[in-house]
This record gives C-alpha cells, sequence and structure tokens, in this order.
C-alpha cells in the first residue's frame, strides 16, 4: 500500500515498571484507559488494535479477542505479534502503516506483561533454552546474558576496550532514570557497585543485566490529514511517526557466518530504512533511544547508527557525548538498563519516551529536541526495527 | 513418538564418534547445523562431509545463572571449525585456562544434564576440549 497519510501519537499511557498483583488483562485495560484520556478519544473511535502476543506463561491466551469482548470494540485490524524483543515494535509499525494507507483511522497499540509470576529457574529458563536451536543448541544450557557475555568479550577484545569503562554506561543510564518515578529504580549506581554487583555470565556483572520487572504502556496513533477528524491536535504537541525501518539479518543468537558478533547489521540497516523514510540522516537526530540491553550494546549501536566509528562507542559515552546534554543523547530515559525491562513493552516505553522529548515533558529532557529515533531488537539484536518520531507543527 | 528428521544421519555418526557437516556442490561453503539448502547460494545440492572438529575458540563464557537440571556454574562458547562454519558449544574445561584463539576438538560425549532432549535423549551430545597448538 502507498502512503497516503501521515500517522501521529495522539496519545500515551504508561503503567510505572515494578510489581504487580492482577492480572494482565486488566493492566491493559487500566493502561488504554489511559492512553484514550490522553488522546481525547472515545472507545468507539478505535478501529485497530495491535499487540505483542503474551508471554508463554500468561494465562490468558486469545488475548486480543478476549479484550475486544470486554471493551466491546469492533476492528477492522487486530494482531498479536511473537518476535520477542521486537513484538512491540513490529505491532506499533503495523498499526502505523495502517494508519498510513487508511486502512484504520485510530489505532491502538499496547503491551502488558508481568515477569514477577514466574520462576527464574524453571519455567522461565526453559522458554528461554527453547529460543535457541532445539537440536543443537538448547540442551548446552546456555541464557541470554550468556550470549551477550561473548559479544562483550569479543568487543573488548577486537576493539582493545577497556571492559571497566563499559560500567560507565550502565552508570549513565542509571543516573538518567533515577528521577523518574516511572522508572523500577530510584537511586543512581557508581562504577563500583556495577563493577561489584555478582557475575552472571563472564564477564557480565548483574547490574549490566536488564531487571526483568512488570509493566505495561499503550499508544493511540491517529491520521493528521485525511478526512479532518483530526484528534492529535486537540491535545498537546502532536508528534509525527516520520519514517519506520525494519531489518532481520541471516543469523540466529551468536550464529552469524562470516560476520563478527560485534556489529549489529540489522539496528544499521533498519535505522538507515527509518531516517530515509523519516526525512532526517540517522546521526543527525536530536535523540536517541535504543533497545539496549547490555552496555556494549549501546556502544555498538551507537556505532551503527553511524554516530562514531567501529570501537568508538564506548568513548563517546566516557566523553559525556551520549549524556543528556551531550552530543547526540543516548537513552535520556534511561534505557532497559535504567528503567527495568519487561522485554514485551520495552519498545512502546521508548515511544513513550520519544512522545514526551518531543513534548517537552520528559524526566530527563533533552534541549530543543526537534527528531527522535528508537530501536527494538530480539535475539542477540539479530532482528531490529528503527522508528523515527518528529515534532509535529 | 519420534520423528525422523533430516539431522538424523548428524546424530547417528556422533553416536560413532564422527562429527559431520555439510557442504554445497555449488559454492563449497561448509555449514553447520545440517540442512537441505546452502545458506550462502541456495543451492539444494548439499552433502554430509566429516570434520575433524578442530578449530579455534571464537569466544566463550563462565554461566553463574542456569537452569533447573544444569549445575551452577556451566562453561561454554563459540568454536570457529577449521572447515569454516562457527558453532555453539560446551566446553569441558576450566574458565580460566580459556583463550581467545585456543585450538579446540568438537567431539562426541555423554549428555550430563538432566534436561529432556526429546528424541534426541540417547544419543550422545558434544563438547570442546583444548588441544595442542600443532593439532
Ligand atoms: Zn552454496
Amino acid at each position: 500500500m502507498t502512503v497516503t497519510r501521515t500517522a501521529s501519537v495522539a496519545g500515551i499511557g504508561l503503567l510505572p515498571n515494578g510489581t504487580y498483583s492482577i492480572p494482565e488483562r486488566e493492566l491493559a485495560i487500566d493502561v488504554i484507559h489511559e492512553a484514550l484520556e490522553d488522546a481525547a478519544v472515545s472507545m468507539a473511535d478505535v478501529d485497530g488494535l495491535y499487540m505483542p502476543s503474551p508471554r508463554p506463561w500468561t494465562k490468558q491466551k486469545f488475548f486480543s479477542t478476549n479484550l475486544l469482548h470486554l471493551l466491546g470494540l469492533e476492528v477492522d485490524r487486530t494482531i498479536e505479534v511473537s518476535t520477542g524483543g521486537t513484538s512491540g515494535g513490529k505491532a506499533f509499525q503495523t498499526a502505523v502503516s495502517d494508519v498510513r494507507s487508511g486502512a484504520v483511522d485510530t489505532a491502538l497499540v499496547f503491551a502488558v506483561e508481568r515477569n514477577s509470576v514466574i520462576e527464574t529457574t524453571g519455567p522461565y529458563f526453559d522458554y528461554i533454552l527453547s529460543t535457541f536451536d532445539a537440536n543443537f543448541e538448547s540442551p548446552i544450557g546456555m541464557s541470554i546474558p550468556g550470549v551477550y557475555a561473548q559479544s562483550m568479550q569479543r568487543y573488548c577484545h577486537e576493539y582493545d576496550v577497556k571492559r571497566e569503562d563499559l560500567a560507565e554506561i550502565v552508570v549513565k543510564n542509571r543516573d538518567n532514570a533515577a528521577a523518574d518515578p516511572d522508572t523500577l529504580f530510584d537511586k543512581p549506581v557508581d562504577r563500583e557497585a556495577v563493577l561489584g554487583s555478582r557475575p552472571i555470565a563472564d564477564p557480565i556483572r548483574l547490574y549490566e543485566c536488564p531487571a526483568p520487572c512488570d509493566g505495561g504502556a499503550a499508544l493511540v496513533v491517529t491520521s493528521d490529514d485525511g478526512d479532518g477528524s483530526d484528534t492529535s491536535s486537540e491535545t498537546e504537541g502532536t508528534v509525527e511517526v516520520a519514517g519506520l525501518g525494519s531489518h532481520h539479518a541471516a543469523s540466529h543468537l551468536l550464529m552469524t557466518r562470516d560476520e563478527s558478533i560485534t556489529e549489529l547489521p540489522a539496528v544499521r540497516k533498519a535505522a538507515r530504512e527509518a531516517s530515509r523514510d523519516g526525512g532526517r540522516a540517522r546521526d543527525e537526530i536530536d535523540v536517541y533511544e535504543p533497545y539496549a540491553p547490555f552496555p556494549h550494546i549501546e556502544a555498538i549501536i551507537t556505532e551503527e547508527l553511524g554516530l562514531v566509528d567501529r570501537g568508538a562507542g564506548l568513548e563517546a559515552c566516557l566523553d559525556g557525548r551520549t549524556a543528556a546534554d551531550g552530543e547526540f543523547p543516548i537513552s535520556p530515559s534511561g534505557g532497559c538498563l535504567g528503567r527495568g525491562h519487561p522485554p514485551m513493552v520495552t519498545p512502546l516505553y521508548n515511544y513513550v519516551e520519544a512522545v514526551r522529548q518531543l513534548r517537552g515533558t520528559a524526566s530527563t529532557q533533552v534541549l530543543d529536541a526537534n527528531y527522535v529515533l528508537t530501536t527494538s531488537e530480539h535475539g542477540h539484536v539479530n532482528g531490529a526495527t528503527a522508528t523515527v518520531f518528529a515534532k509535529g507543527e | 513418538m519420534c520423528e525422523t528428521s533430516y539431522t538424523e544421519r548428524f546424530w547417528e555418526a556422533l553416536s560413532d564418534g564422527r562429527f559431520l557437516i555439510h557442504t554445497c556442490n555449488d559454492c563449497e561453503e561448509r555449514f553447520f547445523p545440517p540442512a537441505p539448502v546452502c545458506p550462502s547460494c541456495h543451492s539444494w545440492s548439499v552433502d554430509w562431509i566429516e570434520s575433524n572438529g578442530t578449530g579455534e575458540l571464537y569466544s566463550f563464557t563462565r554461566q553463574h545463572a542456569t537452569a533447573d537440571g544444569f549445575p551452577d556454574e556451566i562453561v561454554a562458547g563459540v568454536v570457529e571449525l577449521d572447515e569454516g562454519p562457527r558453532l555453539l558449544t560446551a566446553i569441558d574445561e576450566a574458565y580460566a585456562d580459556l583463550v581467545l584463539g585456543d585450538r579446540v576438538r568438537v567431539e562426541p560425549r555423554e549428555y550430563p544434564h538432566n534436561y529432556d532432549r526429546g528424541c534426541r535423549s540417547e544419543y550422545p551430545f558434544f563438547a570442546a576440549t583444548t588441544i595442542d597448538g600443532d593439532e
């Protein structure tokens, strides 16, 4: 379908990261309510529902169908996406495409997730093992930090990066998130605390892993132009979804072929496409909110975005260039390391942060933010999405 | 009930102490895991070949958080076989003794963990050990 309309985020809703003792569908109803109120859109206007598939341990299956019945909502499009950490990104991008094409006028995108209800060494780990090659890899017993530990090792090895310095990316991100009541942590950490936290998968330490938690987020996407029923202008400042990009490399977790595992071509190509679509070069964006679950991944993404040369991503952080008041702010929200990390929700948190930055209401606000680029990823960044947001007129 | 899969031959050979990979008859790419199509040129003309299992240690970790049925610590990593392909493998060595680029051999061994391998539960699995540089 051809692009005929501009899609905008009319409203946002967010449940603070933490622990919730109510079912996922009630979290969904809460966060949807908040987003609709923020957009000043009524439930009856919604004609598309987009979400990541609930995690395998969520009791309610057929989640969207159940929810549509509860909400008394008839829609023309629904989708539940199941591709790990990119699920929320793909759900959102599908909604944007449907609004652009005219298939729907008011798209509701949401994600909810509870990790507090699952035993990490039992059923959760069984699920993780099942994401590896079932024949040849699952029986080895590798965890996700175990995977990223190896790219951290290679990154330090190939670029002569000082492993201890990677802790500074965590320090920056925890610091960025500390003042925001919606995040999991309310205190920053220092370098010693990061390097002194317990080892999870050498060389990765606990504070270098994103903390699993419960949470939820929702966004209402509408059309700016089109039939004149523009709802987004009624709220404080319109935020355009300017550019979409997506890519998947021919790789699975650590199994690339000739490429180094210290390169993330999916991010590079998705960001390039989103920038082209959004009319703004990927290294000329005001704020970056990447999905970067481990510190060296944020460093490598800095490189893949074309902001610095290969191997110089960490140095950019050490020099303050990625700070909120730096040359190219990265993760002013704290990202998944600073905020806490429900992976189905994290891409939507990035979008909510983009909207807040462009509205001027972010907890750690970047001055004069007009463009924000966000990413999502799954596996060992085998697949990625990139989305550019722009301040509306 | 267990289905017979394409990789059956790998597991049968592994039981006999041989490590099989795949080669493409059109572009000569060597690849793993075995599959009926070449991931490099997409030719369907592919064959089984034997690897002597030797290669270099590309990356490794010692995991301190493990699943039920596994020991409290496991050592695993990626080996680049001399024929080219990389694979993820358990490593039967102490973490502190390993260095990137170590010469290693991937060999069959009895599967040691309490993890349900389903149809493969009767077969050995594989692990890497370090070998002398000139092997
Ligand atoms: Zn070939």
